[in-house]
């Protein structure tokens, strides 16, 4: 068998393995808190009780298993600081698992729909929606996902526009922040937090860099130091170890297909 | 009069302003100077030398040509607009050679102006009859929903080559190893740059950032796109300066220029 | 006509979005966010193109029994039964939309996102091989990231996470930047062109 030409069904087989077999037998793992995790976590600390937070749930269905423990992590750190939540989505598909999630989370801290969060719903065309919300939030969310006029939530209708929010988290799978940075950090000056799916952390790192975004909480790992900062051992910590397992099945494919060519070459 | 200007505009915003005039200047200037003086010469780029050759592999292969412009742009991005320009000299290219292209989307005003694209390409080149609507068509918004059914494409129809060009996202890889499983010819470009990270270790050519904006400019030798990209050049030569002028300037903690243009 | 208007239409709102973003003139800026709300209205009829756009090309696929027809069947009653769930019992928590959408939708999607998992490993098995030089750094750099990015490589050496973030944090973040600065510049000049008429693909002209 020549181990530089594998077919890739075996690959697909031992990587399945790989993430299969810690899932099972539950295997969880201590995770190191970083830099980047702090400052969206700190950054959130920072907020006085009563504060408004907008929330936008800017991933798809696809990355769910992803970006769940993230958006769990961040939503419980919300509720415990009773900060008042505006949930929103500029994914068609964020939308209901926005809502969903919202709803579970508030649900554990006894928080009152109305009140204590509210969630705008979905806007088309991420742009002018994020344009939009500088100039008025009740503007481009007249109604919100229940169909309700946002003005009849007495919490909520004094919005305006950013200059209310002193934080947006995006909790994003894609490029979404990217556009937060463009459009509402870049003309409106508004801090814009970001919680992303673990391959996206390097195309926003030099926006961290350069102070227009801050975090970023990434992946699983990132949704793991969240949950041990707000001392919670939770799905992130029991998936971790299963990503650990599957990078060092790349390593070791890799080193073993270097190895087997090498000796191929060789003779 | 002195008093509504200076309310009238966001002076915060003066660098920006003062940015924007100097590439629009540089835009024309150089679009006048290569009017006068003649078309320069753009370097060789090996994913758009191969154009040619995926398109006559295809034709011999008896097998369609396969482009997708990616979930993640619409209509408004540069990128898209820089494919779809491509994708007009791709569609010349295949109706001289009478070689089937197949372009699904996500985006349904993509969709319609890329059927009117190649629709015309394909009249222009003399070959109307060639052109099948259904050719191009519209999956779904959704991500996943757009690379399985572009997956599902690739493995019934077997192209001979796949171009990957525009805006990806999660799916390019998907759609790289797809094209690879069939043993398809691929040539990538993306303004992602985690993207093209995947498409260089999955594709066969990969177009590297502004080589996608040269593209049509490299294919066609159109006068106005070549004089934008050599404008770029220029636009990129200030910003070098400015670079090295930051580095310099910051290394012995002078911040005049920082607080200028910040 | 055909392409002049729209090319026109460009024009004028281009330059006057190009003004806007450089005022502060009250009556701009009104105008400025009627602009904002056309864009989502036309966003909609947009997406009714690509409603009608499905529609047709399955019922042709559904008439004329097409290979595969039975999908397009499929697709057809998916679209028809969550659109009038929607409509008629909402979207609310507990709702059947709500409850389609997260048990089937969302494990499907999911499905097809977790395929990149062993695409990644097939792709870096193939691609990371010790060919030359820039293979053998891309090699040995994939390495330490790919340990530095979870709890083990801590565990194995403080010093993996640490220059792994160093890897991320610099050399990578050059060449993005550099990356992003030509794309930033590529989409200045196709925005120029656009908004000057040159560039006409949009319009289904060269």
């Amino acid at each position: 068998m020549d181990l530089s030409r594998l077919d890739r069904r075996v690959i697909f087989v031992l990587m399945g393995l790989a993430v299969i077999i810690p899932i099972l037998f539950n295997i969880t793992t201590d995770v190191e808190i970083t830099r980047d995790t702090l400052d969206i976590y700190n950054e959130i600390e920072d907020l006085e009780s009563g504060e408004f937070v907008m929330i936008s749930f800017d991933f798809e269905a696809s990355s769910y298993p992803e970006m769940y423990p993230l958006a769990l992590a961040t939503l419980n750190h919300l509720f415990k600081k009773n900060l008042k939540v505006i949930g929103l989505a500029l994914f068609s598909e964020g939308t209901a698992i926005g809502y969903t999630l919202l709803s579970e989370v508030a649900g554990r801290y006894g928080k009152q729909y109305g009140a204590d969060y509210i969630y705008l719903g979905f806007r088309p065309q991420y742009v002018s929606a994020i344009l939009g919300m500088g100039e008025s939030i009740i503007k481009v969310f007249p109604e919100d996902y229940l169909k309700r006029p946002v003005e009849e939530y007495s919490e909520f209708s004094g919005l305006s526009g950013y200059d209310d929010l002193p934080l947006v988290v995006s909790i994003a799978d894609g490029s979404m922040p990217i556009h937060w940075a463009d459009y509402a950090n870049a003309r409106y000056q508004q801090k814009v937090a970001v919680a992303c799916a673990a391959v996206m952390v390097t195309a926003f790192k030099p926006y961290f860099e350069s102070g227009q975004l801050i975090g970023p909480a990434a992946g699983i790992k990132g949704a793991a130091e969240y949950e041990k900062l707000l001392k919670q051992r939770g799905i992130a910590h029991r998936r971790l170890f299963a990503q650990s397992t599957t990078h060092v099945f790349i390593i070791v494919m890799v080193i073993v297909a270097n190895l087997a060519a090498f000796r191929g070459r060789r003779r | 009069m002195k008093g509504l200007i200076f309310t009238f505009i966001i002076w915060e915003r003066l660098p920006v302003l003062i940015g924007t005039v100097i590439c629009i200047a540089i835009f024309f200037i150089v679009t006048y100077l290569v009017k006068k003086k003649g078309i320069g010469k753009i370097r060789k780029v090996a994913g758009l030398a191969a154009v040619d050759e995926a398109i006559g592999r295809a034709t011999e292969m008896g097998k369609p040509v396969l482009f997708t412009p990616g979930w993640g742009g619409d209509i408004q991005r540069p990128t898209t607009i820089a494919a779809l320009n491509i994708l007009n000299l791709v569609a010349e290219k295949t109706a001289e050679y009478n070689c089937e292209l197949i372009f699904p989307t996500h985006d349904p005003v993509i969709m319609s102006a890329a059927e009117e694209t190649i629709q015309n390409a394909y009249i222009h080149t003399g070959h109307p009859d060639q052109f099948r609507p259904d050719n191009v068509y519209y999956t779904t918004t959704s991500q996943f929903g757009y690379a399985a059914a572009v997956d599902g494409a690739i493995t019934r129809i077997n192209p001979a080559t796949v171009m990957l060009l525009g805006t990806f996202e999660g799916e390019a890889l998907i759609l790289a190893e797809t094209a690879n499983l069939v043993g398809a010819m691929q040539i990538a470009g993306t303004d992602s740059t985690i993207q093209l990270a995947f498409f260089l270790v999955a594709c066969d050519y990969t177009l590297i950032g502004e080589e996608l904006f040269a593209a049509s400019g490299y294919l066609s030798k159109d006068e106005k796109i070549i004089s934008s990209i050599k404008a770029q050049d220029y636009m990129k030569i200030i910003i070098v300066i400015l670079l090295l002028a930051g580095a310099v300037l910051a290394t012995f903690h002078i911040d005049t220029l920082k607080e200028a243009i910040m | 006509m055909k392409t002049r208007l729209p090319i026109a239409i460009c024009f004028i709102f281009g330059i006057f979005t190009l003004i806007q973003y450089f005022t502060s003139d009250p009556t701009m800026a009104l105008i400025y966010a009627e602009i904002l709300d056309w864009m989502q209205i036309i966003f909609v009829f947009t997406l009714l193109v690509g409603v009608v756009t499905i529609f047709k090309i399955h019922s042709i696929k559904i008439a004329r029994q097409q290979n595969n027809w039975p999908y397009s069947l499929l697709t057809i009653i998916g679209i028809a039964v969550m659109a009038i769930l929607g409509f008629t019992r909402g979207t609310d928590w507990g709702s059947p939309f709500l409850w389609i959408f997260m048990n089937i939708q969302v494990p499907m999607q999911s499905t097809m996102f977790a395929l990149l998992a062993f695409y990644v490993a097939s792709a870096a098995y193939r691609g990371f091989r010790f060919r030359n030089k820039e293979a053998a750094v891309l090699l040995i750099t994939a390495i330490i990231v790919m340990l530095g990015r979870v709890p083990l490589g801590h565990q194995i050496s403080d010093f993996i996470p640490r220059v792994a973030e160093w890897i991320i944090d610099n050399p990578s973040v050059a060449a993005k930047r550099g990356i992003l600065i030509g794309i930033g510049l590529g989409s200045i000049t196709t925005a120029l062109r656009v908004i000057l008429g040159v560039e006409r693909s949009y319009v289904g002209g060269k």
